[in-house]
């Protein structure tokens, strides 16, 4: 049994430790075909990030709405779903959607969910989508508190229904305002995607990991791991930052 | 002129000493000189090294083997040899003979020429075979039936590379390759219908397969898809000790001892049933190199 390169830290920690040579290949991160394998790695990590994060916004706007608003059962539905998904870790998550998750739907239906082609791929973004539509749901709820109560006083007293209040008064205020911690929650999910390494999707991490253990050359594949991520941080840091100054409202919020 | 041939003479003769003390290995000194020999044991490899949980101790293959090298050290010596067990992992088992952590590790390491670098091997004792775990009713039999199936494998295994070489190379055409992360978590994948097949070691196999809770609904195929030589470890230019290991593993051979071994871990009524394929038999029976009764006896 051979397990090189399942962690490629620790043993490169001993490499250098016990003074073995260590030379430097940086080919390593564009040679055929390793190259290549980080090209697959990167598209699959963004959109892993962005269709995740269509989910998450959306899925979370919702709920964190849910949780404010006037009827007893939907804030105790929101509740559940922040708390059941936020305190959960997200690798526990994604081993049950992805192992037990199929058992939920009875035997027939569960037979032809594992025979999906490309099944940990699926989960791992509904998973993402999930677990950060918790988080962004607490932050819509933090939004919606820090919107003065005569706001909603004023919307309701124009005529306005609930439903109406929250899509024309609220929510375009508090989505406003919740851009900066939104932004760190889209960079999160970024981050988050590499732990689909775990049920096997061909990730950026993964694919890093992959040309460790046939290159040994993990100082190399995982520093490019880390540049990839930085760079998918620091665009999405620039886009978000384009849409807040977009979008301000003159007077509202901002200095 | 004879004067040079002198003093060429008498640097060769100084030579032949220098070279006769560079000859007895820090190893085997080391272990005359504490009385104590550190062998790296491994936790987990089912059954070559591992912990038994009644006995809380190491036992397997790989340790009865550890204790017929003990015996001969001892007569060797002329003294009695301590074994002083340390655990490895497969992360840390080639570190830790490099810089002398162990003296000698006794489990299931491949034999990998880049290994071969920073340690020293043995003689291969044990083949292992990538083949895969199906359920009971599969269709696979041969190497043909992978095509078009789902097939597992853990990452960064061996296995897994063989399958990707082999698909590469287009000897088949499975459906789609699925990685995971775990042997357990590969055989949960099997179980939960996502891979038609699960690959890794015909020995891991067998022993995910009598953990499961009815091992006669799985079974291992019939063919390989490539072999893993085994050997046991030592440090790099020991060569007393990996002769006296070597020595070892021909003398067991010869006397049976090495078949009685195995037939008690591998044997039908072993920890990990693997009948003895017949070329591993005949692999067996040749490397048996001509051994001087007493090989073991200080020269």
């Amino acid at each position: 049994m051979t397990e090189e390169g399942i962690s490629p830290l620790p043993y490169l920690f001993w490499e250098i430790m016990l003074g073995l040579a260590y030379e430097f290949d940086w080919g390593v991160l564009w040679r055929n075909p390793y190259g290549m394998y980080l090209l697959q790695g990167i598209w699959v990590t963004i959109k892993l990030g962005l269709i995740g994060w269509a989910i998450a916004l959306s899925l979370g706007v919702l709920i964190g709405t849910m949780r404010i608003s006037p009827w007893r059962w939907l804030r105790f539905l929101g509740t559940a779903y922040v708390e059941l998904f936020r305190n959960i870790p997200f690798m526990v998550q994604l081993f049950f959607w992805y192992y037990a998750g199929p058992m939920l739907f009875g035997a027939s239906l569960q037979k032809s969910i594992n025979s999906i082609i490309g099944l940990n791929y699926y989960v791992a973004i509904i998973a993402l989508g999930m677990y950060t539509a918790s988080r962004v749901a607490e932050h819509t709820r933090a939004g919606f508190s820090s919107i003065s109560r005569d706001h909603y006083q004023a919307a309701l007293s124009t005529g306005l229904t609930h439903p109406q209040m929250y899509r024309y008064v609220i929510i375009p205020y508090a989505l406003r305002i919740i851009i900066p911690p939104l932004t760190t929650e889209f960079l999160t999910i970024f981050k988050n995607s590499s732990i689909a390494m775990t049920i096997g999707v061909l990730e950026t991490t993964f694919m890093s990991y992959k040309i460790d253990s046939e290159t040994f050359h993990g100082l190399e594949s995982t520093t490019g791991a880390c540049l990839i991520y930085l760079a998918l941080g620091l665009a999405v840091v620039r886009l978000m930052g384009m849409l807040e100054s977009r979008l301000k409202i003159p007077g509202m919020i901002g200095r | 002129m004879r004067k040079c041939f002198i003093f060429t003479l008498a640097a060769i003769f100084a030579m032949t000493l220098i070279g006769s003390v560079a000859l007895a290995d820090e190893t085997m000194d080391r272990i005359n000189k504490t009385g104590k020999i550190r062998v790296g044991l491994r936790e987990g490899s089912i059954p070559f090294a591992f912990i038994d949980p009644k006995v809380g101790k190491h036992v397997g293959f790989s340790v009865d083997m550890t204790d017929l090298l003990v015996e001969k050290l001892s007569q060797h010596f002329g003294k009695k040899i301590e074994i002083q067990p340390f655990t490895v992992t497969p992360k840390t088992r080639i570190p830790m003979v490099a810089n002398a952590t162990v003296d000698v590790e006794m489990g299931s390491t491949t034999y990998t020429q880049k290994r071969e670098e920073v340690v020293d091997f043995s003689y291969i004792f044990f083949f292992s075979e990538t083949t895969f775990l199906v359920p009971k009713d599969s269709d696979i039999k041969t190497i043909k039936d992978l095509n078009g199936k789902r097939l597992g494998g853990a990452r960064g295994t061996t296995n897994l590379k063989a399958i990707e070489d082999q698909v590469a190379a287009g000897k088949y055409k499975p459906k789609d390759i699925v990685v995971v992360e775990t042997h357990p978590e590969g055989f949960l994948a099997l179980k939960g219908g996502k891979v038609d097949a699960y690959s890794t070691d015909r020995s891991l196999l067998e022993g995910l397969r009598m953990k499961a809770p009815h091992p006669e609904n799985w079974k291992t195929v019939d063919f390989a898809i490539a072999y893993e030589p085994y050997g046991y470890m030592c440090r790099e230019g020991n060569s007393d000790i990996r002769d006296f290991i070597n020595n070892t593993i021909v003398w067991s051979i010869k006397t049976g001892k090495f078949f009685e071994m195995y037939d008690k871990w591998m044997g039908p009524k072993g920890v990990v049933p693997i009948p003895m394929s017949k070329t591993y038999r005949d692999y067996l029976t040749l490397i048996c190199y001509p051994q001087a009764p007493d090989w073991w006896k200080k020269k």
